[in-house]
């Protein structure tokens, strides 16, 4: 029992050191990896949540893929320690408005009874639960509908990507 | 988790560890005779019986070498980048199974370090980090041929992860799981490689460019761009670069062996050396391609990937879908 709270407080702890690194550093490409950080701390703990197929697809998909891209913007432009982009009223109140609606949105989570129950008794894992046999089967069942607009979704950024690459310009 | 468990995985990967750094020189020395002896020449052979020792003699030199940071470089991140390459490739190294289980001092132990159920997964998202490595070598560097390296290798490492990963998954609906242990168990009788020849192809393919290998080795490409991202390295930080590839080697061919080509079975022999055997194989057939092709053109190489390795890798997972489906 003591090993899984210790890896949790340490992943929670790197999690949270990283996105505070992530608002305050000055160089967008530090902020960058810090995110990876992020990521990784963050599958880290799916794991401990017997979530390893989540945990795995996080890192592959969102540390390994998406923030190479990431990266890979951020050295063609090769900014260091640019002013911060918005810092004007309209944006950061909007930034703060947003902050208190995600705060407020998952205190009221936390704080609702169907949590406290699921703290007070750690409940039983079942069997198969989080493999991707699992996963796939809510996921092409239950969730079949947001699945697929989600996909369309997708397409449609894809193909927008590709009309804005080949616009020939001037 | 019990003590003996505890113990057991301690040893184990210390044994795995230990033979992958340990083995690194001995490949190095091997891919130097064979390209001599490929080239017409006779490659080292003056430290030691036939040059042995020469690889053992490089590193010490590389210790001893001055350890040169450039003046406008990002020091932190110039410093942590060669060390994710290799840790990258380490991490990696643990889930591939080198054996079936074994009865050792009354315990029932399973020849890889750590048991993933879904190591198929691990092994590609932990090499997928191991881009990185290069690329924030690359822009640490503050020169724009370690830059130009760096922005290469994270399009070409991109690019090509699709093909591989799609040409696993094909083996992957044949077997049903994402095991390694469980996949390599399965081809007592038939190696996937059979019926899945040209996801073997792909995944070979895509496999030397993701370690950046000839004739995929436009991250570095002397000729152009100066030694690409690892122009400013030095010391022990370049070697760090070095070992992290042949690492990352033995990762995509300890994979390719698993997944394709009946992971540790064999007739006679025990199961660790065939293990061993085929790991030899396919680092040959590596070095082999590098004396055999010359490199692309980098439009070439990213044409490829796109245009003809991923939709072969797309089109054989319809089919192998089709074909499961209907069985």
């Amino acid at each position: 029992m003591l090993i899984p709270a210790f890896l949790f407080a340490m992943f929670a702890g790197i999690a949270i050191g990283c996105s505070l690194g992530v608002i305050f550093h000055r160089n967008p490409v530090h902020c960058a990896l810090l995110l990876v950080g992020v990521l990784l701390s963050v599958s880290g703990l799916f794991i401990l949540l017997n979530a390893s197929f989540l945990a795995a697809l996080q890192v592959l998909v969102y540390a390994g893929a998406i923030m190479v891209l990431f990266l890979f913007v951020l050295m063609l432009l090769n900014l260091k320690g640019e002013n911060p982009l918005l810092t004007r009223g309209a944006a950061k109140g909007f930034g703060i408005l947003f902050a208190i609606v995600v705060f407020v949105e998952l205190l009221w989570t936390v704080l609702s009874p169907q949590m406290e129950g699921g703290m007070a008794a750690s409940p039983t894992v079942p069997t198969g639960f989080g493999s991707p046999a699992a996963i796939g089967r809510v996921l092409y069942t239950v969730w079949l509908y947001p699945f697929e607009i989600t996909s369309i979704l997708l397409l449609i950024a894809v193909i927008g990507a590709v009309v804005l690459a080949k616009r020939k310009f001037g | 988790m019990d003590t003996a468990f505890l113990i057991e995985s301690a040893i184990k990967v210390h044994i795995v560890l230990g033979f992958v750094l340990l083995v690194v020189p001995y490949i190095v020395w091997m891919e130097r005779k064979v390209l001599g002896h490929m080239q017409d020449r006779i490659g080292p052979e003056r430290v030691g019986p036939f040059g042995l020792l020469q690889t053992i003699a490089d590193g010490i030199k590389l210790f001893m070498k001055e350890d040169l940071v450039p003046a406008q470089a990002d020091k932190v991140v110039f410093i942590i980048a060669p060390g994710i390459t290799v840790v990258t490739a380490l991490i990696a190294a643990t889930v591939i199974p080198w054996g079936d289980t074994v009865e050792l001092f009354g315990r029932t132990v399973a020849l890889h370090v750590a048991d993933v159920n879904v190591a198929l997964l691990f092994v590609l998202a932990t090499t997928s980090m191991g881009v990185y490595g290069i690329v924030l070598g690359g822009w640490a560097s503050n020169s724009k041929y370690s830059l130009l390296g760096g922005l290469r290798s994270s399009a070409q490492m991109i690019s090509y992860e699709l093909a591989q990963g799609i040409s696993l998954v094909s083996v992957v609906l044949l077997a049903g799981t994402l095991s390694l242990a469980e996949i390599g168990r399965q081809q007592a009788h038939l190696w996937y490689v059979v019926p899945q020849f040209f996801g073997f192809l792909i995944y070979v393919i895509s496999g030397v460019a993701e370690t950046n290998r000839a004739p995929f080795d436009l991250p570095e490409a002397e000729t152009e761009l100066v030694a690409g991202f690892h122009t400013e390295y030095s010391s022990m930080k370049w070697a760090f670069y070095f070992l992290g590839e042949y690492a990352n080697m033995m990762v995509v061919a300890g994979v390719a062996i698993t997944v394709f080509l009946g992971g540790w079975q064999g007739p006679v022999l025990p199961p660790v050396v065939w293990f061993l055997v085929k790991l030899t194989a396919f680092l040959f057939f590596f070095i082999w391609l590098r004396a055999t092709f010359p490199r692309l053109r980098y439009d070439q190489l990213m044409a490829f990937g796109w245009k003809v390795l991923l939709p072969a890798a797309i089109l054989n997972l319809v089919v192998t879908a089709v074909v499961v489906a209907l069985w």
